[in-house]
This record gives C-alpha cells, sequence and structure tokens, in this order.
C-alpha cells in the first residue's frame, strides 16, 4: 500500500460524508428549482428576480449581512487586540467571555433578546425612562432587532478569527514603529491592521455567510414582516408549499455566497498565499 | 421526498401493529398530539377501550399528514378511524377513500346539529368538536367587551390589535372573516388585504403562532386579537386576564371531524368509536378540556364553560364554515398576497 492509497483510505469517510450530506442535496435542490410540470424551466428564477418583492427580500438580506459584518468588525478587531495585549489570565478570561454565548442554543439567546426588547422589557424601559424616545417606542420586530441579535450571535466567529492573526504577528514590529515615530493610531492603521487583514477577512466572511443563511433569530426577532430570503424559502417550503420555487431562493442564497467566496479566495490566495 | 420516506416508515409501522393485533378487537386512528391527544385519550379513547375491551392504537398525526397516509394505503388502508380539522374529509370522501356511514346506526347522530352531520351519508364523517374563530381580548384593558368583528378596526387599538399570519389555519379563517365583513368573498380579498394594510399602518402586530400571541398579550400589552376560543382559555390559565366573545357577524369555525375510513374490516368497532366521540359527554369533556365547541345538541356546560365556547342553539347559529377545498385552491396564491401586504 502506497502513501496515496493510504491517504484515500483515510479521506474516504470524509469524502462518503460530504458526498452524501452536502453534494447530493445541493445537486437534489438545483434539480428542484428548475422543475417544472412541464420538463425543465427558469420560470421559479424568472418569478423572483422580476418581482420587486423578493428582490427587496434579497436586497435587505445583503445589506443587513453587511451591516452585521461591518458593525462584528468594529467590536471585534479592538476586542481581539486588546486580548492579545492582556496578560495570560485575563486573556483566557476574555475568550472565555467571548465564546460563552456559544455554548448555548442560538433560541435561547434569541428569546433573551425578546424579554429584553419587548415593549415592556428592559431596553425600551430604560430608553423610556430616560426620555431619549417616545411612549410607543419598540425595538422587536425592527431590523435593529436583528442587528442587535446577530452581532451576538457572530462576535465570537470574527473575535477568534482575528484573535489567531494578531496573536501570530511579531510584537517587536509594533515596537519598531513607535520608536520610528508613529503614534498609537498610526502604527493600528499601517502596522497591525494590514498584517490582521486575513483574520478580518476571514471574519467577515464567515460572518457574512452566516447572517445572510440565518433564520431563527431574524425570524424571530424580525418577526413575520420583515422578511429575509432564509424566513421566505422557509415560509415557501411549510405555507405554500411550493418546493420548486423554494429550491430556485435557495439556489439563489447559494449563488450569492459563492460569489462572495471567490474573490476572498482570489484575495487571500495572491496576498498571502 | 422526506415527507414520503416518513410515509413509508409509518405506513410500513401501522402495517407491522396491525399485523400484531390481527384480531378483531383493535382499531387504528389518529390523533393530534400535544394537548389535544391527551384529552382525546381521556374523553373518548380511555373509555371507548373500557367499554368495549378493545384496544385502540394511536398513531399522532395532523390532519394533512394523516390524508397524506390515507392517500398512500388507498389499497391497503392501515386507519380504522381517521381524524381532521382542515376539511380533508371532503377531499376524501370524494376520492371514496372514506365510507358512508349510516346515521341511523349511530344512536348519538340525531342529538348532533344539523350542520355537524350533514353529509355522512356521502361519506364526510361528522363534526364532534369544533374550534370557533371570533375575538379574545384582554379583559382588563377592555372594560367594554368588543362585540363584532369591525370592532378589529377600532382606531384606539392601534398597536394593541394582534393579527395571526395566514400561514396559520386560523389566522386564515380569522383573515377570510375580517375580508367578508369589509365586504370580500372567497373569489376577491382585496378588500381584506386592504384592512389589515390600513390596521397595520396604525401599528398592528402580526405574529405567525399561538404562544406568539400569548407573548403579546403577556410582555407587550396587547388587547385584542382575532383567535379561537380555546386559546383565551389557554391565556387565562397562564395567568392573563382574558375572555373570548363571539363576532356578531358571524363565527368562522375550523371543524374536527371522525371518519370511517373504506375498506377496512372492524367497521362496527369503529362506528362505536365514532358515535362515542359525538355523544354528549364526551363533548363536554372536550369543552371542559380544552374549550372546543360541542356539536351535541344535548351537550350541557357550566356557565363559565360555555363562556369560552360556541354554545347552544344560539351559539352555534352564526357559525361560518369556509369552504376548505376553495381555501386549498387558492393557499399559494393568498399566501402570496398576504405576504406582499404585510411585508416592510
Amino acid at each position: 500500500m502506497n502513501d496515496r492509497t493510504e491517504n484515500l483510505l483515510l479521506a474516504l469517510p470524509g469524502i462518503l460524508l460530504l458526498g452524501l450530506a452536502f453534494f447530493l442535496p445541493i445537486a437534489q435542490m438545483l434539480m428542484l428549482s428548475i422543475s417544472g410540470p412541464d420538463g425543465p424551466t427558469l420560470a421559479h428564477f424568472a418569478r423572483f428576480l422580476s418581482d420587486p418583492y423578493y428582490l427587496n427580500i434579497l436586497w435587505r438580506t445583503v445589506r443587513l449581512s453587511l451591516l452585521i459584518t461591518v458593525i462584528c468588525a468594529l467590536i471585534g478587531f479592538p476586542l481581539a487586540y486588546i486580548m492579545t495585549k492582556v496578560g495570560p489570565t485575563a486573556r483566557l478570561w476574555l475568550v472565555v467571555i467571548v465564546i460563552l454565548p456559544l455554548m448555548t442554543s442560538v433560541v435561547v439567546r434569541t428569546f433573551g433578546w425578546m424579554v429584553l426588547l419587548s415593549r415592556s422589557g428592559m431596553i425600551p424601559e430604560i430608553l423610556r425612562d430616560m426620555g431619549l424616545v417616545g411612549r410607543s417606542f419598540a425595538l422587536m420586530q425592527t431590523e435593529a432587532a436583528i442587528v442587535i441579535g446577530m452581532v451576538q450571535v457572530l462576535l465570537p466567529f470574527m473575535t477568534l478569527s482575528i484573535l489567531g492573526v494578531l496573536t501570530r504577528i511579531d510584537g517587536r514590529l509594533e515596537e519598531a514603529a513607535r520608536t520610528m515615530g508613529c503614534s498609537f493610531l498610526q502604527t493600528i492603521r499601517t502596522v497591525v491592521l494590514p498584517l490582521a487583514l486575513p483574520g478580518i477577512v476571514a471574519g467577515s466572511l464567515l460572518c457574512f455567510t452566516l447572517s445572510a443563511s440565518s433564520f431563527v433569530t431574524p425570524n424571530l426577532l424580525g418577526g413575520t414582516r420583515i422578511q429575509v430570503l432564509a424566513a421566505s424559502i422557509y415560509k415557501s417550503v411549510t405555507a405554500t408549499p411550493d418546493w420548486p420555487f423554494a429550491a430556485a431562493q435557495a439556489v439563489i442564497l447559494f449563488v450569492g455566497i459563492l460569489l462572495v467566496l471567490v474573490p476572498y479566495i482570489k484575495l487571500t490566495g495572491t496576498r498571502h498565499g | 421526498m422526506k415527507a414520503i420516506f416518513g410515509t413509508t416508515v409509518l405506513s410500513l409501522s401501522a402495517l407491522l401493529s396491525t399485523t400484531a393485533f390481527a384480531q378483531d378487537n383493535s382499531i387504528t386512528i389518529n390523533s393530534f398530539g400535544g394537548a389535544y391527544e391527551t384529552a382525546h385519550r381521556a374523553c373518548i379513547i380511555t373509555p371507548f377501550e373500557e367499554a368495549t375491551g378493545a384496544t385502540v392504537n394511536v398513531v399522532t398525526a395532523y390532519s394533512a399528514d394523516a390524508f397524506a397516509q390515507l392517500r398512500a394505503q388507498k389499497d391497503a388502508p392501515q386507519f380504522d378511524v381517521i381524524h381532521f380539522s382542515g376539511g380533508q374529509e371532503i377531499v376524501g370522501a370524494a376520492e371514496g377513500l372514506l365510507a358512508p356511514i349510516d346515521p341511523a346506526g349511530l344512536s348519538n347522530a340525531a342529538d348532533l346539529y344539523d350542520f355537524a352531520g350533514a353529509n355522512m351519508a356521502k361519506g364526510e364523517g361528522p363534526a364532534y368538536s369544533i374550534a370557533a374563530i371570533g375575538l379574545v381580548f384582554n379583559t382588563e384593558a377592555l372594560s367594554t367587551p368588543p362585540t363584532q368583528w369591525t370592532d378589529l378596526l377600532n382606531p384606539e387599538f392601534g398597536e394593541h390589535l394582534v393579527l395571526t399570519d395566514i400561514s396559520n389555519g386560523y389566522g386564515m379563517l380569522g383573515f377570510l372573516m375580517l375580508n367578508q365583513v369589509q365586504g370580500g368573498s372567497l373569489e376577491n380579498i382585496q378588500p381584506g388585504l386592504d384592512a389589515v394594510a390600513k390596521l397595520l399602518d396604525a401599528g398592528a402586530i402580526v405574529v405567525s403562532t399561538s404562544p406568539e400571541i400569548q407573548q403579546e398579550f403577556a410582555q407587550n400589552d396587547a388587547w385584542i386579537a382575532p383567535y379561537a376560543s380555546d386559546y383565551a382559555f389557554t391565556l387565562r390559565q397562564a395567568g392573563l386576564p382574558s375572555g373570548f366573545t363571539q363576532g356578531a357577524e358571524g363565527t368562522p369555525a375550523s371543524y374536527i371531524t371522525t371518519n370511517l375510513v373504506a375498506g377496512r374490516d372492524n367497521t362496527e368497532l369503529s362506528l362505536k368509536l365514532i358515535d362515542m366521540s359525538i355523544s354528549a359527554e364526551a363533548q363536554e369533556c372536550f369543552a371542559e378540556a380544552l374549550r372546543y365547541s360541542p356539536t351535541n345538541a344535548k351537550a350541557e356546560l357550566s356557565d363559565e364553560v360555555a363562556a369560552d365556547v360556541a354554545y347552544g342553539e344560539e351559539g352555534v347559529a352564526g357559525l361560518i364554515r369556509f369552504d376548505p377545498a376553495v381555501i386549498e385552491a387558492n393557499r399559494t396564491a393568498w399566501v402570496e398576497q398576504w405576504n406582499k401586504t404585510i411585508a416592510r
């Protein structure tokens, strides 16, 4: 038995699992999305792409995912940077705090937000008491609620991705920059940020793909009136039930995410090997 | 694909279980799970087993799933008695999957309200309870209870009104009723959609499941919601001050029927179960436990229970049944129109 067959044997269970659990369903979804009563058709795609209602859902999904990703990066980068600067005990605690939310189910966490954001919940109540908002102020069933909930869900992915890269940056580079006259912010901008870029890109990619395809949090916090693509797919499957159209929407989501992946692979491929 | 697989597994297990109990003294039925199945057992199944010495195999399957199984088993049906809440018996009877029932053979048939057993001879089994859709309201916030469906349009309610998405069965019936009082019909739901759009502009909330309604009443200061009578009871049990009232214009109803499956041997035993389901005692028990409305005119309810259901000649006089076949045929189009109306 040579190396190659050994490798192949070792990889076989993984490949089989991937084939069964990933490629087969995707292939089936692709087939379903073009199936019509009289043979293959692109009618489901045409219906989606020609209807402002569905295009609006798509646009909202992309817009919210971008916003969530940017906010995660804005919070995640400083957090990760601080983690690299503090002592080992403090860092451990910070990591635990960041990871802790991942230990509970996303549904449970979202229910927590529902309690906090509801009309008589803590956050609107405090804002009202401080006189910052009117009496009818509500956070539930708004896009803001989705963003708040999703940022909390996705922050660990962003922070840990950036942390992984930041810990490998040689501390002497920053010291060199400072002795050469850079201010703290200049050091961050010219030295740390460029070196942390692969981490930020990887984290952003995770955040974007996860939030574009997420269903539970947007559905619970946004309500039925604010639809995102995943919720629309769910509705097509269960409420109508129109499986080919649901499959077409899933393909559009899938292709959209692929379109984001390709430039990423090119970017990281050429820059950092 | 998955559904077909699930059906196959279920039918196989049903097949195995019936082979195991191949004796005459057992029948297989479906129930709807959860609190419903608990009440179903307590009010009908257990008393039936005690009275007849027979064994009842209960398969948990909602109406749509049960109907899919019934169709798949056309040549070798596995259910003896099948229960539906979505009007599937109309299609089932037309397709010959259900057997006609002679009302003369049921001791309790004569006590049923006319509408409940009207089409037994065609194969549509009798309705043994009814989920009545009316106005569920907060008794503390509304000192004068609402009386009619058009009260929903009261601008005072604003953001205290809760509507239910029409992907939910009760939500669909409530919406169709609102549509009707606004001048619409099953051919034209635009008046209803316009009314909903107006209510949403005024701040109304849309939810998609029952527990969310409870949440709105508990946490978000909801005052009123068009929904099923049993839910006002659920809210009250959760400690929320809530009442139920039938709108003066009529009460859309979801009939829960008990049907005799065609092509089975144990007809006699099955008919006994059906007879028991439509008895006054069983229906009193159901009304007591879950606040479903009785279809047996002789069922006697305490004032407390009667207040929550459509009760007596007067109560059932206003019951409206929107044609389930029309709803089914239009569901896809309606849901899409609805989604577009409520989308922000």
